[in-house]
């Protein structure tokens, strides 16, 4: 039996791990119930907590009525895309950085840090008269771009540092074994890395799923208008903020995030911790 | 066809020479140490010969070919790393099967000589398993397996030993030798270890700061070192040196240091320079206790019995030398003892370049 004052002390920190865990959490569940209520309770005063009645109507209206559902193709492609270019280009990036001597390479790892100082409001102007002269305005490509120039950096130092983890007998030795470049890489790298590519990965599709920005900018047409912009466009106006459906759009924006992160959590996890040991 | 051929090779790192025209020709089916303390380019020496280092001069042959622009996987060479560089995500089987997998040979082929190779290093049981799960000892077996399953014509051992306690150590160096003897392939081994270097060897090359020393089977290290360098390399406790200068030609040749006087009683010499100025070296074990009349009187210092034999610190005349005597020799600090080196087995070096100055034809 545990003596009454640690027992105490753990009653204590359990209510106060509870209490902290309320505070975050309520704004997440302020808005499920508010996206379930009923037009008519949104404003009532004193609020309900619980709807007194579940609707799923203001979901209904979301699908049937607006572009939500294209905006959401458009928000899954443009994370997809983005995520797998900065992966393909970070992940050999970064390998070369790490395994390869040329002059330069430590400049060069730094100078693409330097992008990181440049606010991006400085950027969106003449990217967007860039895409104009390529003619890739308005399309979700310009927003590949224009994310993986924010997205590539970063994820570039931090694969840098989880394949600077990997020991380089590892390599050598697959060399040895009969393996090209290539092969190695595939073969004995690439597994290594796994957790800290998810991990990237994970991130770089984050920021492309909640960028506002650029999207606000670089796209005007509801054909290429990710979640963020769209939904900020159909459902805020001057007159109007339509605080249901802004809810419910909220909570199906937030699934597919939720899905990602239950099955990668795992190697969320264990990629801070590799990443940490030598980053 | 595992004949190696290292002609004047030099490898820089931007102003570092790691190795400086070094020549080296290794037998087919010998067994050759790299031996040299570490920092001395034995291991980058070794990736030269893997094709992991471009050589920054000269030729590296293997089997008659020269291999300077051939990539390590067309070299046929296998090569043990000193941290094994087991593969984390694969098992103990898939480890061994690698190389093959990459040599395209076919699946019941592959299957079996990973099977042959784990009988012979004692795997079998541990062929599921990952290589975190395996001890120290189990991993280095691994680590050979998967060098000798393709069966290549050099295999390459940086270090392989160093990170397994001294009881498996010694264990293994048998293994080694006994693999060696079954396979009769060439091996290189690169060790900082004498004791490994002599024990498993049939020549050693001693290197230091990238360049060659002296290659030549171990006996001959120990008994005829090139110079003051391998003389003191080669042996635990190393080699006694003195400073001094010999007087006198052929039989009446003396070495004197200080108060200390030697007759060399005609040990065969080469020319010596000038300043006639030398430094004596005298192994441990070439010390005799008696009342010759060449002995002269030194004092215990320290007394440090091992068991079979005991290391003894002694004061010899102002110099502290190291001696080892029988074990049922008993000695104790401050005792007074009369003791005499071997003639015969004392090497003289020159003072001025190291080198060796006994002449070793007669």
């Amino acid at each position: 039996m545990a003596a009454p004052t640690t027992l105490l002390r753990r009653v204590l920190f359990n209510l106060f791990a509870w209490f902290v865990v309320l505070l975050i959490a309520f704004p997440l569940l302020w808005m499920i119930l508010t996206s379930l209520k009923p037009q008519s309770e949104l404003f009532l005063i004193p609020p309900t907590f619980f709807p007194g009645e579940i609707t799923f109507e203001h979901y209904k209206r979301l699908l049937v009525e607006t572009p939500f559902l294209t905006y959401m193709k458009n928000s899954l492609w443009l994370a997809g895309a983005t995520t797998a270019v900065v992966i393909v280009i970070g992940t050999l990036g970064a390998h070369s950085l790490v395994r390869f001597s040329y002059p330069g390479r430590e400049r060069l790892a730094r100078i693409v840090l330097f992008t990181y100082l440049l606010p991006s409001v400085v950027l969106i102007i003449p990217l967007y008269l860039l895409m104009i002269q390529v003619g890739l305005a308005n399309t979700l490509t310009s927003l590949v771009i224009a994310y993986t120039t924010f997205a590539l950096p970063y994820a570039l130092w931090l694969l840098r540092s989880f394949m600077a983890a990997i020991p380089v007998d590892l390599e050598a030795a697959a060399l040895v074994d009969g393996a090209s470049r290539m092969q190695a890489f595939f073969d004995v790298i690439l597994p290594q890395a796994l957790p800290g590519i998810i991990s990237t990965a994970l991130f770089t599709a984050i920021l492309a799923w909640n960028e506002y920005l650029y999207a606000l900018v670089l796209v005007n047409s509801d054909e290429a208008r990710p979640l963020t912009t769209g939904v900020m466009n159909i459902l805020i106006t001057s007159f109007n903020i339509e605080w249901s459906l802004l809810m419910a759009a909220s909570v199906m924006m937030s699934v597919p995030l939720i899905i990602v992160f239950m099955f990668l959590q795992r190697f969320l996890t264990s990629g801070f911790g590799a990443g940490a040991v030598k980053g | 066809m595992g004949e190696i051929i290292l002609d004047k090779v030099s490898k820089h790192f931007k102003k570092i020479v790691a190795v400086d025209a070094l020549d080296l020709v290794i037998d087919e089916g010998e067994f050759v140490s790299i031996l040299g303390p570490s920092g001395c380019g034995k291991t980058t020496l070794l990736r030269m010969l893997a094709g992991l280092e471009q050589p920054s001069d000269g030729r590296i042959s293997i089997a008659g070919r020269v291999v300077n622009n051939v990539p390590p996987s067309k070299r046929d060479i296998a090569m043990v790393f000193q941290t094994y560089a087991l593969y984390p995500h694969m098992t103990v089987a898939g480890n061994i099967e690698y190389p093959l997998k990459k040599r395209r040979i076919a699946k019941d082929e592959r299957k079996r000589r990973v099977q042959e190779a784990a009988e012979l290093l004692e795997l079998g049981e541990l062929l599921t398993r990952k290589p975190r799960e395996l001890s120290g000892g189990q991993q280095q077996r691994v680590a050979l397996g998967r060098a000798m399953v393709r069966n290549p014509a050099v295999f390459l051992l940086d270090e392989p030993l160093s990170n397994l306690d001294a009881k498996l150590r010694a264990h293994m160096r048998a293994e080694l030798i006994r693999l060696h003897q079954r396979i009769g392939r060439t091996m290189v081994y690169v060790t900082h270890d004498q004791l490994e270097a002599m024990t498993m060897s049939q020549r050693i090359a001693v290197i230091r700061s990238g360049r060659l020393q002296q290659f030549a089977p171990p006996a001959d290290i120990y008994e005829k070192p090139t110079n003051a360098f391998v003389a003191g390399f080669i042996g635990t406790p190393s080699m006694n040196f003195i400073d001094g200068q010999i007087s006198g030609e052929g039989a009446a040749a003396v070495f004197r240091s200080g108060d200390w006087s030697l007759q060399l009683n005609g040990l065969p010499l080469k020319e010596i320079d000038s300043t006639r100025n030398v430094r004596i070296g005298i192994r441990p074990e070439d010390f005799e206790f008696n009342d010759d009349s060449d002995a002269c009187s030194a004092r215990v210092v320290v007394v440090e019995p091992t068991g079979h034999e005991s290391i003894v610190f002694l004061d010899l005349q102002g110099h502290e030398v190291v001696a080892r005597v029988a074990a049922d020799f008993r000695l104790r600090p401050d005792d007074v003892v009369t003791l005499a080196p071997r003639v015969r087995k004392i090497h003289v070096f020159s003072a001025n370049d190291g080198s060796r100055l006994n002449r070793d034809d007669s």
